[in-house]
């Protein structure tokens, strides 16, 4: 018994960072999103709302073409991201003599801070000096001057790029570690038995890293959501409005527009989004392993 | 500005210069003096303020201002992309600082941070007739006033003397000169015709095309309020910022995401010949460690008018006020005294280690020493400033400047290609603003 306590008392201080770092300000969050608050009139919540917040958010057209982008940027970073994640990992599976090199220059990508990544893929595809445009204009002529950032497009699939080289690496060493628990016999058998490669890896090997696969589809799907960094220092946002993330949105109207009150009704469906796949990544986790120990 | 008319421009500007300065003496002022007797001795005025080389050249020179009054300054510096947000939590969450910097567009929206100094000021021999109205303005609210002006820029265009030679053309005047004197460059070297910025960041993307809607007559906002710049002449100025870059091809590529920066690192790098930006990047464009252009290769004159119009500049100010919960109103009012003294602001211009352009008295704009350190420019300046009247901006800019420089973006880029549609759409935006 007064083990147990001690146990508890021993939670004490780490509750209590807890509460205070994040406890506390969602909670004020959540009050703010029913109140207005305008920063430039009033330095404390003001009158109660009730859900005009939240309403205002599906009237308001920069709340729309927020939620549209970071759809497009979470789907095809999470899908590009497994897979080359998967790839990756299956290249590096095997046992050669730039094993350990290749890990090593692998995590670096991971190690750099995410607004570092966007000031740099910045200057790498400026038309005029840039390394990565300089280079492909000397490979490809037809692409010399174009100017990458500038259209929508372009700019939405170089923000996913980054992203994706930037996450990659990480989920890599996630795929390895659920490699390392694929029994190699059963391979071996396939493999004895005719089977081809890619026969094998989708047949045996994915079927078997499901688990895996489905956590580091959550995982990507939640840092996704959040992207902020590389989109204030590679496209601010643009051009126009076309990459322009939920994380990026609400930003601009806590901190550009000041409207506290509707900034915290957009963190709090944005929060709301995550908590709602949080929930149903625990259920597949949770029915994986009933699946595993019936 | 040829070098022809710079010199004109310079002489005729002299006699004024005298003039102004036997005003100045004659009417007395005076420099600025530390309260007798101390009575502040002790106290620490703790200052927030944007990183820049001026305000460092200013913190470099407090000793003296340490012993006049025995009042101890510290500095903190902030990057200017964080600066609104570093200045937001201070007035949010209060803090320890008793001044802080203060871009004119943040001003009203920041209005709780700040406090009134008018008596403060008015004991501190400060000559506000000597700040140009288009910078003062930016230190009050509703008619009080709440900071002086420190730093102030008006616009010029910078271009490469020997490009323009070589492309036998003269600095142009107007906008239609520009255009063909772009494409004249464009055909005799590799050098693109002039860099702008269409790119989204603090409203950057505005501040030329601003210089359009008002030579084609428009504004922004009409006397009720209600956005203008969606009128003939906002679609006019706007189809012309835009066409420089999509039809008349004489912006550099990639300059549809180009921020202000970026076309200066383009103009100093030495990929476009023309570069229309705030006067005060002069001292970065012939810095070998940033440059590759030499000063002799760099001539200035003002920015173009659209036809007949009158030449018209948009100004950025930074104001020092004081904070609402500043501990030590007094000390940091006689601080402030001291910061905005002329002869400070003189010392830094003319200090040869330096490079630093930025003046906002008219007395040193018109001082004949400075001009001639500085090839007369600052006498342009001073022109400009007599003239401009600058805007005010409400507590909602910031929100109204994303809107539109949002709109220029896009046109810029293709997102959009309707420009009436795009600027409708920006104005009724606006006017949902709630």
């Amino acid at each position: 018994m007064q083990d147990k306590s001690l146990s508890y008392l021993l939670l004490v201080p780490a509750f209590l960072i807890v509460l205070a770092t994040t406890l506390y300000p969602l909670a004020y969050s959540l009050v703010t999103s029913f109140r207005e608050w305008d920063l430039t009139k009033q330095r404390r919540p003001g009158d109660f709302v009730g859900l005009d917040n939240f309403g205002y958010a599906f009237t308001e057209p920069g709340f729309q073409n927020s939620l549209w982008v970071t759809t497009i940027f979470v789907v095809t970073s999470v899908i590009l991201t497994l897979v080359i994640a998967m790839s990756l990992a299956l290249l590096l599976r095997r046992k050669g003599r730039m094993h350990t090199f290749t890990r090593v220059i692998l995590i670096l990508p991971f190690a750099m801070s995410p607004a570092l990544i966007g000031v740099s893929y910045r200057f790498m595809f400026n038309p005029e000096f840039g390394v990565i445009a300089k280079g492909l204009g000397a490979v490809f002529p037809a692409l010399e001057g174009t100017p990458w950032l500038a259209s929508p497009d372009l700019a939405m699939a170089i923000l996913v790029l980054t992203d994706v080289w930037h996450w990659a690496p990480y989920m890599t060493f996630m795929c390895l570690g659920g490699l390392a628990s694929v029994p190699r016999e059963t391979e071996e058998a396939a493999r004895i038995d005719g089977a081809s490669s890619l026969r094998i890896i989708f047949g045996i090997v994915l079927p078997q890293m499901k688990g895996v696969l489905l956590v580091i589809a959550v995982l990507k799907t939640i840092f996704a959501l959040k992207m902020f960094d590389q989109v204030v220092t590679l496209t601010g946002g643009g051009p126009g409005t076309s990459t322009e993330t939920l994380a990026f949105f609400i930003f601009n109207v806590g901190f550009k527009w000041y409207d506290m009150g509707y900034a915290s009704a957009l963190a709090w469906i944005l929060t709301a989004i995550m908590m709602l796949i949080s929930i149903w990544y625990v259920r597949m986790l949770l029915s994986e392993r009933k699946m595993a120990t019936a | 500005m040829s070098l022809q008319f710079q010199r004109e421009d310079y002489m005729k500007h002299l006699t004024s210069a005298l003039a102004i300065t036997a005003a100045l003496v004659g009417t007395g002022v005076s420099a600025w003096e530390a309260t007798e007797g101390k009575p502040y001795d002790g106290e620490t005025v703790h200052v927030l303020a944007v990183k820049s080389s001026q305000f460092e050249a200013h913190e470099a020179r407090l000793a003296e201002f340490e012993e006049a009054t025995g009042i101890d300054v510290i500095y903190d510096y902030v990057p200017f992309p964080n600066m609104k947000e570093a200045l937001t939590t201070e007035m949010v969450a209060g803090g320890d600082y008793d001044v802080v910097s203060i871009m004119d567009q943040w001003v009203p929206s920041l209005q709780m941070l700040v406090q009134p100094i008018d008596e403060e000021i008015a004991g501190q021999s400060v000559d506000l007739e000597d700040f140009p109205a288009a910078h003062l303005r930016h230190g009050r609210v509703n008619g009080e006033l709440v900071g002086l002006p420190v730093r102030g820029h008006v616009q010029l265009l910078f271009y490469r003397k020997d490009l323009l030679e070589q492309a036998g053309v003269e600095a142009p005047s107007t906008w239609d000169e520009v255009v063909a004197a772009a494409k004249a460059i464009q055909e005799k070297t590799d050098a693109a015709g002039i860099a702008l910025p269409y790119g989204k960041l603090n409203g950057q993307n505005l501040m030329v095309w601003i210089n359009l809607l008002w030579g084609h007559g428009g504004d922004l906002f009409d006397k009720n309020g209600e956005p203008a710049f969606n009128s003939e002449a906002g679609i006019a100025a706007t189809e012309q910022y835009v066409s420089l870059l999509t039809e008349e091809k004489i912006a550099p590529a990639g300059s549809a995401t180009f921020v202000e920066q970026d076309a200066v690192n383009s103009f100093k790098q030495g990929n476009s010949a023309m570069l229309p930006v705030w006067w005060w990047v002069r001292s970065q464009l012939s810095d070998p460690e940033q440059s590759k252009l030499t000063a002799d290769q760099i001539g200035f004159t003002s920015l173009p008018s659209v036809g007949d119009a009158d030449k018209t500049t948009f100004t950025n100010t930074w104001i020092f006020a004081v904070t609402e919960g500043a501990d030590n109103k007094a000390a940091a009012a006689e601080y402030l005294g001291w910061l905005t003294d002329p002869a400070l602001e003189r010392e830094v211009l003319l200090d040869e280690n330096l490079s630093e352009v930025v003046a906002v008295h008219f007395s040193n704009l018109r001082d004949d020493e400075v001009n001639a350190r500085w090839g007369g420019m600052h006498s342009a300046a001073a022109d400009a400033l007599a003239a401009a009247e600058g805007m005010d901006f409400g507590d909602n800019w910031p929100r109204i400047s994303e809107i539109l420089e949002t709109a220029i973006s896009s046109l810029a880029s293709g997102e959009e290609s309707d420009t009436a549609a795009a600027l409708n759409h920006a104005a009724e935006e606006i006017k949902r603003i709630r």
